[in-house]
This record gives structure tokens, sequence and C-alpha cells, in this order.
């Protein structure tokens, strides 16, 4: 019963939370244009006026951009390390931002100010940046000791078992998701119960995490997987539908833009759900001790 | 060495004085009753195949534990040249991997046998005539490569008495193979044995006038990295000893299985192959075998029993190949044909070819949209043709056996499995299998290095693969191009027809395709197809056709003021503004072949021009009320060999939609993408 109201809670704190959401997908896309916007003015200057780009019809034409020639060459350079830079700053912009959106999720209050997202979002920056980092951290070094190591082992054995290499595959990952899930519970315990703190307490806050996650284990697993499993279902639906949509006009692809700009948005609308069905579950766990 | 009907006559003149002649006699003529009829009986084929200039008869025993097959050989080799041949020359390719210092070893660049125990050898432990003359003080290893001392993959055995024309070389051979433990095309990992290159093998002798051969020789290569063989045509009688529980496959027919000993430890296969140009077995505890029908070919194949679920597609695989090159190129002349996909621990003999059995390549797991094992299937089933049946020399010619096979696997692949997805089917992303091969070439930065017609060990800077299988593979598509779909089949049934069973040489494969074009096309591309070859098979050049520019001036001038205009639009009408439109291509490459251009003009008029491609530019002038709106060079995309189809069209009007979806998909991914990682 908790859970559901905690999923209810949380869909009706993030849907009044969408100024919010809107302020996040916008600077999502700023971003993200500023790495692929130039990136479409090299490819138009490296086909010129040829018409070439009538194999791209179907989707991508691996012989058509290989006849790119030195242009490819620079523009994979180029998406590479600005892709990594992207990944940086976008990795700090939604630390940033989480701090907003935990803020405006707890309570039940409601009303979104912009002024108090962007102040949260600033408060809770360096404590929400230390608890990624280290969550992280944590994350990086189970997926070399669950995932890395026994698949290394087991590719690298003397005498390579047929099929030994995918399966271990499957059981390892598996199992590091099967973990990941509870590491998602321990970050979102962890900003959850920070932004009601005045003060900055990282280590507390993950601390909380920890204690929070495995004291009410069945309901908060049960929770987030729930939520893991609708992220997925929807995951696969933009997958199923972006990637086969070819519009052949200008018209056509700014309705592709607008709708994948609109699945996107919705997307982020799902995480905010997550943190705010953990941090009604939080709430309910802590009016239930008191 | 002996000459049948002379030494018979001999010997019956002898044994009335000689008990000891009598019994040598006695052996010889068993050896004769048994080993030339055995060769002449029709066993498989009615008729031979081949010229049948060599025989293998072996009885091997493969050892488990310490890895070595122990051979006991009766071979023989025919002289059918013209020459007196002081010797005879054979291949002992499992020297190669004796010891780091030898040619395959250092062609690797580093040493695949790590000690003694992992490397691989081949002894002889006798040899002797049929006489029972000892021919050990004979033997000599030669290195005619690379002069490299320490490499024993070549054994020149000098005859007692030099053979002559038509005399027939017999040796026995009682040999011990120890297989690598690295499986690099043969050895052994585990319980896992494909033994391949496993026997003293004959080189071939080349008279003058065969192939290149200016004066007769032994054409007897060392082993080397970046080469494979070749063979005569052979008869091979072959018993394979294993362990029980061994599940054995070969190149030949099985004749018989039986026990090999009273504890039922051991069994012994008797196989036969006829007209093949190597014979290879493989033996592993864990295949799972399966058998299928296509027409008169009894298909095996051999495979681990976690791959059952690929039992289907590789069967179709290869029953696509058989229909594709049955129709196309001639007959599948064998009633048995065995493949094999090796386990994890086996998988270094992937992607091999011994005429009648070779080995497929995939793993456990693998997505139908990706078309791997089919690729390597019919890539590896092809060489049954094309050095199987066109027993070209692989070391001297890599092109015409990899390159055309390659040639063919692309047209299979891109055939049955869809013309732009042959190598990847997935809704995402569509491969075409030939679009490899031209992306490799077109890609390497050592695509001028060298030209296609050079020893396989000689090509520079890693560009073996490069040039041998995917220039080969791309020009060969440029030739179809200019030629036609059916002229080029016509080549190659051609080509079958007239050097099936035989050694041809690049030059017969080029003589082939000026005879069928001219035959079919008179002298369309004039009187030969030299021009052609030239410059893409002995050539290094660069192709590129370029559409420089265009325009379209509007003139000053009435219809009545023209003189002669060829290009004038005939339908004008006297408000109708006139235009002087001017098309500039240009050769950016070397190379020059033929090209179409399409010229397209804003009221939906289109020229299709045909230009030689010779001159440097070329200016096509029209003049009319019709604006030039787009022109396309080679609009059918036929010549492959041209390295960059973006300049071989321009607009006036560029279609920009395409990279704007691409971008929009672009940012899409990334914001997903970033907002999945974040926690």
């Amino acid at each position: 019963m908790k859970l559901f109201i905690a999923l209810k809670s949380a869909a009706i704190r993030s849907s009044k939370l969408w100024k919010g959401i809107l302020i996040v997908w916008f600077s999502t896309l700023l971003l993200v244009c500023a790495l692929a916007i130039p990136m479409k003015g090299a490819l138009n200057s490296g086909f010129g006026r040829s018409m070439i780009t009538e194999k791209l019809a179907d989707g991508i034409n691996v012989e058509v951009f290989a006849d790119l020639g030195a242009t490819l060459k620079s523009l994979i350079s180029y998406f590479s390390t600005g892709f990594f830079l992207l990944i940086l700053t976008a990795f700090l912009m939604n630390t940033f931002f989480s701090g907003g959106l935990f803020n405006s999720l707890k309570g039940s209050s409601g009303k979104f100010s912009a002024g108090e997202f962007f102040r949260a979002s600033a408060k809770n920056f360096w404590p929400f940046l230390v608890i990624s980092l280290i969550l992280y951290i944590i994350v990086l070094i189970l997926a070399i000791l669950i995932i890395a190591v026994p698949v290394a082992m087991v590719s690298k054995a003397d005498v390579p078992s047929d099929g030994a290499v995918f399966k271990t595959c499957i059981i390892v990952v598996s199992i590091f998701l099967l973990l990941l899930t509870i590491l998602f519970l321990v970050a979102d315990y962890a900003r959850a119960w920070q932004v009601t703190k005045e003060r900055n307490a990282c280590f507390k806050a993950i601390g909380f995490g920890f204690s929070q996650t495995f004291r009410t284990f069945l309901s908060s697993y049960l929770l987030m997987i729930i939520l893991l499993v609708v992220q997925i279902l929807y995951g696969w639906l933009v997958l199923s539908i972006l990637p086969g949509m070819k519009p052949v006009t200008g018209g056509g692809v700014f309705l592709l833009f607008l709708l994948s700009q609109f699945l996107f948005f919705i997307k982020i609308l799902l995480k905010a759900w997550r943190y705010g069905s953990v941090t009604s579950l939080m709430e309910q766990n802590s009016e239930k001790v008191l | 060495m002996n000459r049948v009907p002379t030494r018979r006559g001999e010997l019956h003149h002898t044994i009335k004085n000689n008990y000891i002649m009598m019994k040598k006699i006695l052996i010889y003529l068993f050896a004769w009753l048994i080993t030339v009829p055995t060769v002449k009986s029709q066993i498989i084929n009615k008729v031979p195949l081949s010229a049948r200039q060599t025989y293998y008869n072996i009885d091997a025993n493969l050892d488990i534990l310490s890895k070595i097959v122990k051979g006991e050989m009766e071979t023989y080799w025919v002289n059918k040249s013209t020459d007196i041949v002081p010797d005879v020359q054979l291949h002992l390719y499992l020297n190669a991997f004796r010891n780091s210092r030898t040619t395959f070893n250092k062609e690797s660049g580093s040493s695949p046998a790590y000690n003694k125990s992992d490397s691989g050898w081949i002894d002889i432990i006798t040899l002797t005539d049929w006489d029972g003359k000892d021919l050990i003080p004979g033997m000599q290893y030669i290195s005619p490569d690379d002069g490299n001392s320490d490499d024993m993959t070549v054994l020149k055995i000098n005859l007692p008495k030099a053979a002559n024309p038509g005399d027939t070389v017999f040796l026995k051979i009682n040999f011990e193979s120890k297989l690598p433990s690295k499986i690099i095309r043969t050895g052994n990992t585990d319980d896992y044995y494909f033994v391949a290159q496993w026997f003293p093998k004959f080189g071939v002798y080349e008279p003058a006038g065969m192939r290149y051969a200016t004066k007769g020789g032994w054409n007897c290569h060392q082993f080397h990295r970046n080469s494979e063989f070749y063979s005569n045509h052979s008869v091979y009688d072959v018993k394979i000893t294993v362990p029980k529980e061994y599940v054995v496959g070969s190149g030949g027919m099985l004749m018989a299985e039986v026990d090999s000993d009273t504890e039922g430890k051991n069994k012994t296969l008797t196989y036969r192959a006829e007209d093949i140009v190597d014979f290879a077995w493989t033996a592993w505890p864990g295949y799972a075998v399966f058998t299928e029908q296509w027409e008169h070919v009894k298909i095996t194949l051999l495979l681990p029993k976690e791959r059952i679920d690929q039992v289907e597609r590789q069967f179709t695989a290869v029953k696509n190949a058989l229909e594709y090159l049955t129709k196309n190129v001639g007959p599948f002349p064998w009633p048995h044909l065995t493949f094999v996909d090796p386990p994890a621990k086996g998988s270094g003999a992937g992607g091999m070819e011994y005429t009648t059995l070779f080995t497929s390549t995939s793993f456990t797991g693998i997505p139908d949209f990706l078309h791997l094992p089919e690729m390597v299937t019919i890539h590896e089933f092809g060489h049954a043709y094309f050095m199987g049946i066109l027993a070209s020399n692989e070391f001297e010619e890599p092109w015409l056996d990899e390159g055309v096979n390659s040639f063919w696997e692309e047209r299979i692949m891109d055939h049955y499995y869809g013309e732009n997805s042959g190598m990847i089917n997935h809704p995402l992303l569509k491969v075409a299998d030939k679009s490899m091969s031209r992306l490799s070439y077109i890609n390497s930065d050592s695509r001028q290095a060298v030209s296609n017609a050079e020893n396989s060990w000689n090509y520079p800077h890693g560009t073996y693969g490069m040039m041998s299988y995917n220039k080969t593979a791309t020009w060969l598509y440029t030739m179809m191009g200019i030629i036609g779909e059916e002229t080029t089949n016509e080549v190659f049934r051609e080509y079958y027809k007239k050097w099936a069973f035989k050694h041809p040489s690049g030059k017969d494969f080029v003589s082939v395709v000026n005879e069928v074009v001219t035959r079919m096309n008179g002298d369309k591309f004039g009187t030969d197809m030299n021009w052609f070859f030239d410059q893409t098979l002995y050539g290094t050049g660069l192709c590129d056709y370029k559409v420089a520019n265009f325009y379209n001036n509007k003139l000053n001038l009435s219809r009545r003021n023209i003189n002669g205009g060829d290009s004038i639009d005939k339908k004008l009408s006297d408000g109708d503004s006139l235009y002087k439109s001017v098309v500039e291509l240009e050769r950016v490459g070397e190379v020059m072949l033929p090209v179409d251009v399409l010229v397209h003009f804003k009221n939906g008029d289109e020229v299709h021009e045909s230009w030689d491609g010779k001159s440097r530019f070329k200016d096509f002038v029209y003049t009319g009320a019709r604006m030039i709106e787009w022109v396309k060079i080679d609009p059918e995309f036929k010549i492959r060999m041209d390295v960059n189809y973006i300049n071989n069209s321009r607009t006036s009007d560029p279609d920009r939609v395409p990279v704007r979806r691409l971008t929009d998909k672009l940012i899409s991914f990334m914001q997903f993408f970033i907002n999945f990682i974040s926690l």
C-alpha cells in the first residue's frame, strides 16, 4: 500500500514540477546542440552540393560517410572529444538540477518557484556532487569486480569453453543490474535526506541512504524495481519509435524533432517521478518512526 | 621413381635368376596392382576430374597424449612434362611452427610457438622408394623464397635416378606430425584437433610455358604468414585412427568405419577424396553432426552442441552458395561436402578451406541480423571453386583466389540477404557485404603502395588483406559495372569451362575476359580489356571522377541567331529564354574508365551522356530553354573503384533533409544517453 501511495504522490508532485522539468529539458537541449549543430554544419560542408545525401534516405550509409575522407576523420575526432566534454558537463548540470528537483519534490505543498528551484540547486550542488561521485566510484568498482574480472578470466582461459563468455556475461550483468538498483535507492534516499537538512552532510546522507535502503529493503527495492521497469519499457518504446522514423521533408524532420523532444521531456518526468517516489516513501517511513 | 612398363619388363627378366629380386617384383606388382588401379578406380566420380598427377595413401594414427599424428604414406608423382626431373620437392608445412626462426614466425612478428611442447613440426622417420632404397641421404631442406636456413618447410629429395618424361616417382614415407598447441589454421587445443598441412605434400612441377614458367621447375614455396597454398589435384585414400569417442570430419567421403583394436578403444575411419588439392581433417568429442542434401551433394555440418540453433542458417548459407555458383560459374562436381564451425577453443581453425572441407566462424548467441557466419561460410565454400577447382597459385597470385572469391561472396550475400544488408540487417543499421571491400580499399593509406600483381608475402605495410581481397573485389565489381552482369557471369563460366582442374594464372583469367567480352560485345570496349587490367590489376592509380561545376548562362540572343546548336531544344517558343548550360567534369585520379553521365534539367528533361573518361576534363554544353538542375557521373554507382562518390554529383539545390534528420536523431540520442547515465 505504501508503495502505491508513494508512486501516486510522486506522480502528482512531479507533474506539478513541469516547469522545473522544462528547465532541465531546455538546458540539456542547449548543451547537446552545442556539440550537434557544428557537426551538422561540418557534414553539410563535407557533402557540399553533392546529391550523395540521397543515399542517406534509408538511414546511415557507411559508404557515404567513408567517402567524406579527411572530413570524416575530423568529425570523429571532434565528436569523440566533444562527447567526452559533453558527458562531463552533463554530469555537473544534472547534479546541479537534481538538487532543485529533489527540493521541489519534498513535502506536498507543491507550488513550483523557479527562484526556489535554482536556489536549492545551488545550495545542494556540492553535497550532491560528492554523493554522486562516491556512488559512481562504487558503481565503477562493482562493475570491475562483478563484470570485468569474471568475463576477462573466462575469455582469457587457456581452453576457452564455447558459450562460456556469453553465459558469463549474461549472469554477471544480471547480478550487476540487481545491485545497481540498490545503489539507485541509496543515491535517491541520500539526496532526498540531504535536501531536508540545512547543512551540507553528504557522508551522513550516504550513510542514511544505505541504512534507509536496507531498513526498508523490501518496499524500497520493490518500488525501485517498478520504477526502473517503467523506465525500461519507456526506453524500449522510444527506441522502437524514433530510429525507424525517416521523414523526407523539412516539415517532417521538424515534427520528428518535436516528437523526440516531447519523448525526452517525458523521460525527465519519469526520472522526477522516481525521485519523488523515493522521497515520498522516505517521508512515509519517517512519519511511521515518529 | 619408376617407369612402369619398362621397369616391369626388366624385373620379369631378373626374377628367373634372383629370388630377392623376385620378392621386390612381387612387392612392386602388389603396389602397382593396389595403388594404380585404386587411383584409376571410379569410387566417387565416374571419370577423373583432373589429371591426377599425384596420389596419397595415408594411414594416420592420432596419439592424443603426445598430440602427434603418426603417418605411413605411400605416394607418387607422375612426370607429365617433357623434362628430365632430377629431384622432387615437398611441402612440410608444420615445420613452420618448429622454432621462432622460421619464415612463418619471423613474418608473424612474434613466435606463436612458446615452448617446445607448444611448437609443431613434421619429422620424416623413413623415406624410401618402392625398391626400399633409402632416400634420406638425398634429403635437403631448401628456402627458395628467402634463403632462411632455419626454415624447414620445403624438402627437396634428390632422386637416385632422374625422372624421365612419363616416369612415376613412388615414395614411401613414415612421418610424425606434432600439432602446435596454438591453433593457427592447424593444431590442437585441449581435446580439439584440426589437422591440416599435416603430411609431406608435393609441390607443383611447372614445365616451361605453364603459367609464368620460362623453364621447367618445382613451384614449391615456403610457408608464409600471409599466404596459402598451391597443389596438384590428387586422389587421397586416408585411414584415420582415433579414440572411439572422437567425432571426425574430413574432406573425404567416408568409406568404412571399424574398431581398430579388440578393446574397442579406438576406431579407424577410411576416407577417399578425389581431385582435391588438400586433405585436412578434424577430431573432437564435442561435435554434433548434421547432414542435409542439396541436389547431388550430401552436406555434413559439424559444430559444437551449444550452437545447434545455428544449424539452419549455416545450411541455408551453404545451399545459397551452391545454387548461385552452380548457376553462374559451374557445377560443384563432388557428391560430398563437409563444413565445420569450430568451438571457441578451436577458433584458430575457423575460416579456412580445403575444397570439400571448410571451416566457418561463429560464436554462441550471435544475433540473426549479423551475417558473419553466413559470410564466412559462403566465402570459404567459394574457395572450392576459386582455388579448389580453379587451382591457381595462392602464393604468387593471391588475388586470383581471395579477391575473386570475395567478389562472389559479396554477390551471393547481397543477392540472398538483401542488396544493402548482406552484412548487417538491423533496423538501425544496414550494411552491404560489398561495402566493406570498397571501404577497406578506399580508406587505406597504403592503397597505392603496391599493385595486385605481387607475391602474397611481399605485400608491404600490412596491405595483403586489403589488396588481395578488397581491392580485387572492388575492381571486379567495377569490371562488372562496365561489361555488365551477364557478360561477367559468362566470363566466369568460360573460365571454369576452360580451366577447371587445372592451374590458371592471372594472365589466363585476363585472356578469358578478353575472349568473352569481345565475343559478347564486339569492339564496344576495344579489341581487348587489357586497358582495364593494366590500370586495376597491374596498376596502382586511383579512380576519381568529379562534377567540378555546372552553370546556366542566360543568352541575349534570339532563336534565330543560333546556328547549328546541336543541343537546342526544338520545342522552343518565341517567348522562351535561352540558356547556355555547361557541365564541367574532371578526372581527378589516374585511372581512366568509361563513365555514364546523367544531366537533369529543371523542366524534367534528362540527357544520358557517355564519357570515355580519358581526358583530364570534359565539358558538355547545351543551349536551349532549359536549365540544368543537377548532374551525376556514374549515376548507378557502377564504378566502385571511384574513391569518392561525394564529388560524383552536383545540384543547384542540395537536399539537406537527411543531414538534418541525422542531427535530430543524434541530439535525441545524446539527450537520452546523458539522462540514462546520470543517477
